[in-house]
């Protein structure tokens, strides 16, 4: 009511004013800053008017609106929220999957090392194995070219017992070892007897 | 057994050899002879060479014997080889000195010597060599230096090996 008085007032000394008439016959305000008295009344009530219906009527839509949009804005909220949540889970996750990681690769590695060690010492065994193997060989061997000298040394003297043999026997067959050895044989086959004789 | 017509030529010399009464003296030959031709290489191929012509090989017997065995022995070689036979002429004349022994109730002794034997040797050989085999024996010697020296005497399927060259085989197969 103290606005309405303060505009009424506002009207009263404005409604005071004297209108003027120019030379065409126009009529004139006095102030250049404010309409005339009936102008402003009918364009205050008409305002008053316009903003009653606005109330009364897009008040409670804007209203509604303003709710729908804070609920909307609330579920905003609300999804962020989640999503944070939901992000804060999946680093939790992300970071037990990420220790998980480092115990996996840690029991890997310590599988790989007891693998490896295994082959290690497998392939020491299986070295071992083959290097009595390659010496029980290469002693096999020394025997055998050890026999084998000797057999070649053997046949080697032998022949060369032949030879001299030969060459001693040759060389000593003189005249009288050749009557002796026709008379060791006449005596002895004149010694011996039909059934005796040799074949 | 042996081959029939080895037996016919030997049959053949043997009685020409009879009927001429020199029968050992050509059997002795015949066998010296026969050893030669056994023993040398040239004498064999020059003898039994179908290229050369019968009468060249006769020729070469004739020059070969000429003056040191009997007429009887030459003609009967150079009959042999002139029939192209002298492949088989060791053989025939092996029969023809079997069957002379055979018909003096003899066995013939092949007997291998490196140098000659005396005949006193011979005779002393031979009587061993019936002591020893139970039979009379026919005495053929060959002197074969091969044997280095020592004495083999062959008697039908039995021999008596006392030679050199035996015994150092008998030493290198022991080596």
């Amino acid at each position: 009511m103290r606005v309405l008085g303060i505009i009424n007032h506002f009207g009263i000394r404005v409604a005071s004013e004297e209108f003027g008439i120019d030379a065409q016959g126009h009529i004139t305000t006095a102030s250049a800053l404010f309409p005339d008295k009936a102008e402003m009344i009918y364009g205050t009530l008409a305002s008053v008017i316009i903003f009653a219906g606005l109330w009364k009527f897009a008040g409670p839509q804007i209203a509604k609106g303003m709710k729908a949009r804070t609920a909307r804005i609330q579920k905003e909220l609300d999804d962020a929220a989640a999503d944070k949540a939901a992000a804060v889970a999946e680093a939790a996750q992300i970071r037990q999957a990420k220790g998980d990681i480092e115990a996996e690769r840690a029991r890997l590695l310590a599988a790989a090392q007891v693998q490896a060690q295994t082959v290690i010492e497998d392939g020491r065994l299986r070295l071992e194995l083959e290097v009595t193997e390659l010496e029980a060989k290469a002693a096999a061997d020394v025997i055998a070219a050890r026999a084998r000298v000797f057999d070649e040394l053997r046949a080697e003297i032998v022949r060369l017992s032949i030879a001299a043999v030969d060459q001693v026997v040759t060389g000593s067959l003189d005249e009288a070892t050749h009557q002796r050895l026709i008379e060791d044989f006449i005596s002895r086959v004149g010694a011996s007897t039909a059934a005796g004789a040799r074949s | 057994m042996s081959d029939p017509r080895i037996e016919g030529y030997a049959r053949g010399l043997f009685e020409i050899a009879r009927a001429e009464n020199t029968l050992d003296e050509v059997e002795d030959e015949l066998f010296r002879f026969a050893r030669s031709f056994e023993s040398s290489d040239a004498l064999r191929n020059a003898l039994t060479d179908e290229q050369i012509p019968a009468e060249r090989r006769q020729a070469i017997v004739e020059t070969l014997l000429g003056g040191k065995a009997t007429r009887t022995t030459t003609q009967l070689i150079s009959m042999i080889i002139g029939i192209g036979r002298g492949r088989e002429l060791p053989q025939i004349i092996d029969e023809l000195v079997e069957r002379a022994s055979s018909a003096k109730n003899l066995e013939v002794a092949n007997v291998r010597v490196a140098i000659p034997l005396t005949e006193d040797q011979q005779q002393r050989l031979a009587a061993a060599l019936a002591n020893a085999t139970g039979k009379q024996v026919n005495l053929k010697v060959v002197v074969d230096p091969s044997i280095l020296g020592g004495v083999v005497a062959t008697i039908g399927d039995t021999v008596i090996d006392g030679t050199v060259r035996t015994r150092i085989e008998q030493l290198k197969s022991r080596l």
